[in-house]
């Protein structure tokens, strides 16, 4: 599903030059959960914008889904993007203007499903992360918890085969940060997904299928969880 | 249309932003649509002000240097010509105290009902006004300012000449654009002769009417080839002619109004593209979200766009619409010259107005959009994620 070969990102700040990966070859299979660990500045998030088609290597070559994003323009990325990844934020980065449902059909708007299909969608995704009732709150009107649980119906509101998460549970209370991890694994246990995650958070490794230990951009190990577990 | 209810929304996030930025351009292009009703409108007033078939003789050096008396009568003696009066400025002051004045004229009696037929004077005030040495004709405007009415009895001090007359109203001139008071020559010229000042030998400008327009211009160049080797020449020239002089003073006036209110237009074009820079800059991270959902660039760019022209468009709008209803309350108060409004009911804002001030409103909405839309379009996803969160 994910293959990465010998991926390097080099920054450029000024004359510096920042490496935030080097060399870094990976693979997650389909409905995979994975998670992406390591201290700050390790390059987790830069392999994750990568991964998902929100960033380019400097070298190397990224293969999700079947697709080569290293040949895609930015268009195409776009268009891979909305087809076949979903996305999940530490700060839910929900539109604070729209309602949950409309938040959630906001990637259905780049579909050609009509209005009726967009919202019962919407809603169905709604129904999955347990939020059915609480449709039509605005953000502001919703927990933290509940903010999160919005953010992953928007992120498989369309079906994708991917979902990328950044530390979705960096701002939850450790009640919230569990239902939530509980929710992504049913999601690759369920519906068939591959989770990336990226997380700081010990209690995440009990739930992912695999981790991958970044330090200074390099990929220092990957391990299935129980071995993961049993280091 | 589907991404028609995002962009609303996102206006409707600062409501108080949203609305001081419409009024803004709003009361902007209400201006610009009021100023365009000027050329147009000085236009109207000078037909409306102005006769076809009446000629306005001066001095050739200018409006204050007198002519000779004998004059009209050579100038009545021409082919065509109808009826012909002068006009000498008397310059006499109601109260001088309270600086209370108005035009006043010695005129001949005689030729006002011809030559000014189109003012459509009471034919019993006008024999009044021939038979009474005192009588005066006055302004319907100046009439009701001074609340005087037909009867009634003022005196007048002058200025430019030393003596002070009294008259009795018998005329009213029932139109508001003739603010004068006109009195008899003869009464003027025995006033100045009493007071041991000699005879009224000179007149102001002359007035001549001619039978038909077609002739107008025959017997202007008649005129003026009959004075033209004498003590003082003349100058001729249609009533329109005369009376846009005056306006051309205004002209000037007209333009530089013109030219301010392109440098308003364009202050309000920085003023909507800083709202609309601020409205972008808040929203960076949002955006960056939208786009790692896939929105595509041009998307982006055309909904912050739309936000832009929509604001501007609805402000325009409103401007626009007010501005006509400013124009069309005065114009139904006073289709032309009023007492209290002045020229203000000639003035319309017309279709084109409207239209043009809506494409301007929508215009300055694209410009101010533009830049911050495709700043936020170009950046980075993965840059702006980072630098956001």
């Amino acid at each position: 599903m994910i293959e990465l070969q010998d991926v390097s990102r080099v920054y450029h700040r000024g004359a510096d030059e920042i490496h935030a990966l080097e060399h870094v070859s990976l693979q997650i299979g389909r409905g995979r959960f994975a998670a992406l660990m390591g201290p700050s500045g390790s390059g987790k998030s830069t392999l994750l914008n990568i991964l998902a088609g929100l960033d380019r290597p400097t070298s190397g070559s990224v293969r999700v889904a079947g697709v080569s994003l290293n040949e895609l323009s930015e268009d195409e990325l776009a268009a891979f993007r909305a087809r076949h990844v979903g996305f999940v934020f530490q700060f839910f980065n929900l539109i604070p203007v729209l309602d949950a449902c409309q938040n959630v059909e906001l990637p259905l708007l780049l579909t050609h499903l009509r209005k009726a299909e967009r919202r019962e969608r919407a809603q169905t995704a709604l129904r999955v992360v347990g939020l059915a009732e609480r449709g039509a709150h605005r953000p502001g009107e919703l927990s933290g918890g509940e903010q999160q649980r919005v953010a992953i119906a928007r992120a498989i509101v369309t079906d994708p085969e991917i979902v990328v998460a950044d530390e979705p549970t960096g701002d939850l209370d450790a009640r919230n940060a569990v239902e939530i991890l509980g929710l992504l694994r049913d999601l690759c246990r369920e519906f068939q997904k591959t989770v990336v995650m990226v997380t700081h958070d010990p209690r995440g490794e009990k739930f992912v299928d695999e981790i991958h230990q970044l330090d200074k951009g390099v990929l220092r190990h990957s391990a299935a969880q129980r071995e993961a577990a049993a280091r | 249309m589907k991404f028609l209810p995002l962009v609303w929304r996102n206006l409707a996030r600062n409501p108080l932003r949203t609305a001081l930025t419409a009024g803004a351009i709003g009361l902007a292009i209400a201006l610009v649509c009021l100023l365009l009703t000027m050329p147009n409108g000085l236009d109207v007033l000078l037909e409306r002000a102005a006769s076809n078939t009446r000629i306005v003789v001066h001095n050739e050096a200018g409006l204050v240097y007198p002519l000779p008396y004998a004059y009209l009568q050579k100038i009545r003696s021409l082919p065509g010509v109808v009826g012909a009066a002068s006009w000498s400025w008397y310059g006499g002051v109601f109260e001088i105290e309270k600086g209370v004045t108005f035009p006043n004229f010695a005129v001949e009696p005689e030729p006002i009902g011809t030559v000014w037929a189109d003012w459509g004077i009471d034919a019993k005030q006008l024999e009044d006004f021939r038979r009474y040495r005192d009588g005066a004709i006055v302004g319907g405007a100046t009439l009701k300012r001074q609340g005087w009415k037909v009867g009634d009895r003022i005196t007048l001090k002058g200025t430019l000449y030393p003596v002070d007359l009294q008259f009795r109203i018998v005329a009213e001139i029932p139109n508001d654009r003739a603010p004068f008071l006109l009195f008899q020559r003869e009464y003027l010229d025995q006033a100045l002769r009493a007071a041991g000042r000699g005879g009224l030998d000179t007149l102001g400008i002359v007035y001549v009417r001619v039978d038909d327009p077609a002739r107008v211009a025959p017997v202007m160049a008649q005129i003026d080839t009959m004075f033209k080797n004498s003590e003082a020449q003349t100058a001729s020239e249609t009533e329109k002619s005369y009376f846009s002089s005056f306006f051309s003073m205004l002209s000037g006036f007209v333009t530089i109004i013109l030219i301010v209110t392109g440098l308003v237009a364009l202050c309000i074009v920085f003023i909507a593209a800083n709202t609309a820079s601020m409205s972008v800059r808040e929203r960076l991270g949002e955006i960056a979200v939208l786009k790692a959902l896939g929105f595509k660039r041009r998307l982006i760019f055309t909904t912050l766009v739309a936000e832009a022209v929509i604001l501007s468009g609805l402000g325009g709008a409103l401007g626009a619409l007010a501005s006509l209803g400013l124009t069309q309350l005065l114009h139904a108060r006073a289709s032309s010259w009023n007492s209290s409004l002045g020229p203000l009911g000639s003035f319309i804002v017309t279709e084109t107005i409207l239209v043009q001030g809506l494409f301007l409103a929508l215009f300055v909405g694209m410009i101010s959009g533009v830049v911050p839309a495709l700043g936020a379009a170009r950046r980075s996803v993965a840059e702006t994620l980072r630098e956001v969160f």
